[in-house]
C-alpha cells in the first residue's frame, strides 16, 4: 500500500529530526505533508494572508498531534496569517497550506478564508487609508 | 467532531465564538521592484513587526508541452519573500509583501497579487530596467500601482519628467519619489497607491450602478 509506505517513511524521518529540535530544514517538505503538494480544496490556493486560529478543541487535543501540526496549533492560539506561520516555524508556505487544511478538517484549526472582493470594497479601502494616515512620521519608542 | 467555523458560515453573530479570538480581516499590498532596490527596507520602515522571511516553493511552467504526458513541464524553485504587517484596527490588518527580486517568478507573483489592494513599484534610477517586469505585470493584471523612486541620499525630484520619459510609463500612472528608510515617506507612498485604488474602485462601482437596470441588482 503506497499510503502506508509514505506514512512509515514520514514517521521514520520526522521522528529523530524533530527530537534534535530547531532544525526543521533537515526534513524535506514532501515528507511533512506525506507527499501531498496540493491541499484538499481543489480550487485556487488559500491566499497567503489568510488568518488561521486554533480552536478550543485543537488546543485541548494538541498533545496528541505530532511535530509540525502541534507547532501550528500552539502558535495559532493567536490568530495570524499562513505566511507568518510559515516564517515563524520555518516551513515552506505550501507545506503550511496543506497542514492547515488537514488541521481544519479535524476541527483543530479555523481557516478564515475571506472574500477576495474585499480589495475593491470602498469602505475597506477607506479604512486602510484612514488607518495609515494615523501613523506618525516617527515610530514611538516603546520601553 | 465539531466542524470548524468560517466567517461566511456564522449567521449567529451574537453567539460566543468557538475560538477565543476572532481574527482580523487581512488585506495586502505588494511591494515590487528589482533586486536590492529597497523593498525590505520599505517594509521594515513601517511594519509593526520586524520583516519576516518565508520560503515558498513556486512552480515555473516552462514553455512547450511534454510529449509523453501532454502537460506543461514544470520546475519547482524555492524563493525567499519578505513581508510585514500593520494593524489598522482590531478587525483589519494590512500585510505588505515584497516580491522576490527575480522577474521570472510569474507564478509566485500570481499568488502574491491575487486580491491585493495595490502595488508599489520601487525604482532605483541607476537601474531603471529592473522595474519593467513589475510595471508590465501590474498593468497586465490591472492592479492599481504607483511607481516610486527610492531617493536614498541627496537625489531630488528635479529629474522626475526625465525618469518618466526614460521609463516610458503612461501618463496616468503616478510617479513619485520617496525614501524607503523614512516611515512617514513610506506611509505616504502607500497612501498614494491606496488613493489610486480607491479612485478606481469608486469609478468602477459608479459604472456598475449606472449599468444596473433599475438599480435593483447587487
Amino acid at each position: 500500500m503506497a499510503d502506508a509506505d509514505t506514512q512509515a517513511d514520514e514517521d521514520a524521518v520526522t521522528g529523530p529530526a524533530a527530537e534534535q529540535g530547531g532544525r526543521p530544514s533537515a526534513v524535506r517538505p514532501f515528507l511533512v505533508t506525506a507527499g501531498r503538494v496540493a491541499g484538499i480544496r481543489s480550487s485556487p490556493q488559500i491566499p497567503l494572508e489568510t488568518q488561521v486560529v486554533s480552536t478550543a478543541a485543537g488546543i485541548e487535543g494538541m498533545e496528541q498531534l505530532a511535530f509540525e501540526r502541534r507547532d501550528i496549533v500552539a502558535l495559532c492560539r493567536r490568530p495570524q496569517s499562513l505566511a507568518e506561520v510559515a516564517a515563524r516555524l520555518r516551513l515552506h508556505l505550501n507545506v503550511v497550506r496543506v497542514l492547515a487544511e488537514d488541521l481544519e478538517s479535524t476541527g483543530a484549526l479555523s481557516v478564515h478564508v475571506t472574500n477576495p472582493e474585499a480589495a475593491q470594497d470602498l469602505s475597506i479601502l477607506r479604512r486602510v487609508i484612514d488607518g495609515l494616515r494615523a501613523i506618525p512620521d516617527v515610530r514611538e519608542t516603546t520601553p | 467532531m465539531t466542524p470548524s467555523v468560517t466567517p461566511s458560515e456564522t449567521p449567529a453573530r451574537g453567539r460566543a465564538q468557538q475560538t477565543a479570538t476572532r481574527p482580523p480581516l487581512p488585506v495586502k499590498m505588494v511591494i515590487a521592484g528589482g533586486f536590492g532596490v529597497g523593498k525590505t527596507t520599505t517594509v521594515g520602515s513601517i511594519s509593526e513587526i520586524a520583516p519576516l522571511t518565508t520560503e515558498a516553493a513556486i512552480t515555473e511552467v516552462a514553455a512547450g508541452v511534454d510529449d509523453l504526458s501532454h502537460t506543461p513541464r514544470k520546475t519547482t524553485t524555492t524563493v525567499a519573500m519578505d513581508f510585514g504587517c500593520i494593524t489598522i484596527d482590531p478587525t483589519l490588518k494590512l500585510y505588505l509583501f515584497g516580491t522576490p527580486g527575480q522577474e521570472r517568478f510569474g507564478f509566485m507573483w500570481d499568488d502574491l497579487v491575487e486580491g491585493a489592494l495595490g502595488g508599489l513599484v520601487i525604482v532605483d534610477t541607476r537601474r531603471l530596467d529592473d522595474c519593467y517586469a513589475a510595471v508590465d505585470y501590474f498593468e497586465h493584471r490591472q492592479v492599481p500601482f504607483v511607481v516610486a523612486i527610492n531617493t536614498f541620499d541627496g537625489q531630488t525630484e528635479d529629474n522626475l519628467d526625465e525618469v518618466r520619459w526614460a521609463l516610458d510609463i503612461a501618463d496616468q500612472i503616478p510617479l513619485i519619489t520617496f525614501d524607503a528608510r523614512e516611515r512617514g515617506s513610506v506611509r505616504d507612498a502607500l497612501l498614494a497607491v491606496l488613493e489610486l485604488a480607491l479612485e478606481r474602485a469608486d469609478s468602477a462601482s459608479r459604472r456598475q450602478a449606472a449599468a444596473a437596470p433599475g438599480g435593483a441588482g447587487s
